[in-house]
């Protein structure tokens, strides 16, 4: 049982808030990614957790108990960091058993544990080479091996993966998923690759300037973006979003996007967008959920990146951008050209302009 | 890249000018300390490149074998001198490696200490004439002239400042991430030190070693002032090798310069490996 609680924890450097007052409770056994743009704050969350940093405010619960005064290696928590950080005067047999010998595991155990790992990351074959002049690959196949051999109840990743090279990322996301099925650790991982966290975390925090925006399943934040931050962060390209504003009818309420036409708001929405008639509103679609129309909105097509299975159209129009995503076999509009397209009423979200947030009900 | 021809025989003839500039200098040197008296006392005209009937003498002489054609015996044999220079560089080197790298750790990894690094640099920034005088009478009142813990010491305390430095900026680059890693797994503070930041820190510890080691052994001033005759060191006992009769006696003090440059090298081909090396942290992205 690991479950990890963080209350009202903030962390402040001087003047700088590099976390405020974030609120968490990830389950035992659950894969959460920690998701923002560098400089948001989950690194140091994450190192919170770990113990490298003391929280300025707040508490950080392990299975009810707080441990802020705990030091890091009574934590049992295993921690794999970005730069890999192995011990390179050591060989990788010497790596993988550091971190038992270091808490007294017995030697014929070790060696029964570093067999096993060895053979877990497929390092068996240079287990006796010495840990420097390695690959970056295997470098960090190596850390995360030397981190899991403890069995850390808790198991938390630094942006693991961003110095290997792509292929070897896929690979590493399906075996990172696969050792956590295996020995059912609490996982956090921070990234700010959303591919990553969208393809691997059971939820996902996403975050930004020191504040934690959304919680939620992956599809959770792909589809109902809390915030308008999220919704152009999520998604590759993201969420298109633009000025609007919206007018009340007998028994609708559409969105004018200015200069560009309008759109017509699902029931669902109505009803949340009904108290907020006729104010200005961000708009904001799904590039995926465009389709070629007759009527809707119609943008100017700049450039158009044709990418195998998709094709990304680039619009403007004044000083609104949008992007759209096309399927392969539908004909693209031409660069140069207006094109007018329709974005289906469920597809919609509307923001707060000032505070971002998301407005109305949640329609998926 | 393609250079022209002139700009390349340019280029050797000032290259070639700088080496022999450096080099010639000691390649007479260690002539001088194998020619017989009558060839390095000659009048200039006599002078040749090239030891005309190469000779131990001048080693045997410093060694207190006396040589039948100078008709001096040295009161001293550069033994004892060897043997002290040796032993004060290497404690001195101990004391300011082992304070200077505690010192450097903790205030790279704790922070804080204010202005200690810059204090400690100042130590070097007037002439070490203007403290050898007050640092004289205390040596005396504390009993510690002519004697090797006493020179030891003030070895130790004169190159901590180098030591000091050197190992902090060593410490300042190595990512802090290796140390995390260790101690997150349960390592104490101290077993990370000893386990993980030592050996990885074994290229920056040698080659501070050696600079702190040659800046001691080749220090004139502070032996000529705080030894009198049991422990006066190389450089101190070069200076006395002249006798009345012949002057300046060169062969002896070119066979005893040669001997003086062993140590330094023996010990700059032992790390040499890591000289070259440098501080390589292989596992960690640049």
């Amino acid at each position: 049982m690991s479950e990890i609680v963080l209350e009202n924890l903030g962390k402040t450097f001087g003047d700088f808030t590099a976390l405020a007052d974030m609120n968490l409770t990830i389950a035992n056994g659950e894969f959460m990614a920690l998701l923002g743009p560098s400089g948001c704050g989950k690194s140091t969350t994450m190192n919170m957790i770990a113990g490298m940093l003391r929280p300025s405010t707040g508490a950080i619960r392990f299975n009810g108990r707080d441990i802020v005064d705990v030091p890091m290696a009574k934590r049992g928590v295993g921690f794999v960091f970005q730069n890999y950080a192995i011990f390179t005067h050591m060989s990788v047999r010497e790596n993988l058993a550091y971190g038992p010998r270091a808490q007294g595991v017995a030697a014929a155990e070790i060696t029964k544990r570093v067999q096993a790992f060895a053979e877990l990351l497929q390092l068996e074959t240079m287990l006796d080479r010495p840990a420097a002049g390695l690959s970056v690959n295997i470098l960090q196949r190596l850390a995360i091996g030397r981190s899991a051999i403890l069995e850390p109840a808790i198991f938390l990743l630094d942006e693991p993966l961003s110095n290997v090279d792509a292929a070897f990322r896929a690979v590493m996301r399906s075996e990172l998923k696969s050792l956590q099925g295996q020995f059912g650790q609490t996982m956090v991982y921070v990234t700010h690759d959303q591919l990553e966290a969208m393809t691997m975390a059971d939820r996902i925090a996403v975050m930004d300037h020191g504040k934690l925006l959304q919680v939620g399943t992956p599809l959770e934040i792909y589809n109902n973006p809390a915030d308008a931050f999220v919704a152009r962060f999520i998604g590759a390209p993201g969420m298109n979003i633009l000025e609007g504003t919206l007018t009340r009818h007998a028994d609708t309420v559409s969105a004018e996007v200015a200069g560009l036409g309008s759109v017509t708001l699902s029931p669902a929405m109505q009803g949340a967008a009904a108290l907020q008639a006729a104010r200005e509103v961000q708009i904001g679609f799904r590039p995926e959920q465009i389709n070629a129309a007759d009527q809707g909105l119609t943008m100017q097509v700049t450039f158009v990146e044709r990418i195998g299975a998709r094709t990304i159209v680039h619009m403007e129009q004044g000083a609104s951008l949008a992007k759209a995503v096309l399927p392969a076999d539908v004909p693209p509009p031409v660069a140069g050209d207006a094109w007018t397209f329709a974005v289906p009423d469920d597809a919609i979200r509307l923001f707060d302009p000032v505070t971002g947030r998301a407005l109305g009900g949640r329609t998926h | 890249m393609q250079r022209a021809i002139p700009f390349e025989i340019f280029r050797y003839a000032v290259i070639l000018g700088i080496v022999a500039i450096s080099l010639v200098p000691t390649l007479w040197m260690v002539s001088m300390a194998f020619k017989p008296i009558a060839e390095w006392s000659a009048a200039g005209a006599d002078l040749t490149w090239w030891p005309r009937n190469p000779t131990l003498d001048n080693f045997r002489f410093i060694f207190g074998q006396s040589s039948t054609d100078l008709i001096v015996a040295l009161e001293r044999t550069a033994g004892r001198p060897i043997l002290a220079s040796l032993l004060t560089a290497t404690f001195g080197t101990l004391i300011a490696m082992t304070a200077g790298t505690a010192a450097a750790y903790g205030l790279s990894r704790f922070g804080q200490g204010g202005n200690l690094p810059l204090a400690l640099i100042q130590l070097r920034l007037f002439p070490p004439m203007a403290v050898m005088i007050p640092v004289m009478i205390m040596w005396s009142f504390l009993g510690l002239i002519d004697n090797w813990f006493g020179l030891s010491l003030i070895y130790g305390i004169v190159t901590l400042p180098f030591a000091f430095w050197l190992m902090k900026t060593f410490f300042d680059d190595m990512p802090r991430e290796i140390e995390d890693a260790a101690l997150v797994e349960g390592c104490t503070r101290w077993r990370v030190f000893v386990r993980v930041t030592l050996p990885m820190m074994r290229p920056a510890l040698a080659s501070s070693a050696l600079f702190v080691f040659i800046l001691n052994w080749s220090d004139y001033l502070i032996a000529l002032l705080l030894t009198t005759r049991d422990w006066a060191t190389i450089p101190v006992y070069m200076a006395s090798l002249s006798s009345s009769m012949t002057g300046q006696l060169y062969g002896a003090k070119a066979a005893l310069g040669v001997i003086a440059a062993v140590p330094p090298i023996i010990m700059g081909i032992a790390i040499q490996k890591h000289l070259v090396r440098g501080l390589t942290f292989g596992a960690l992205k640049e």
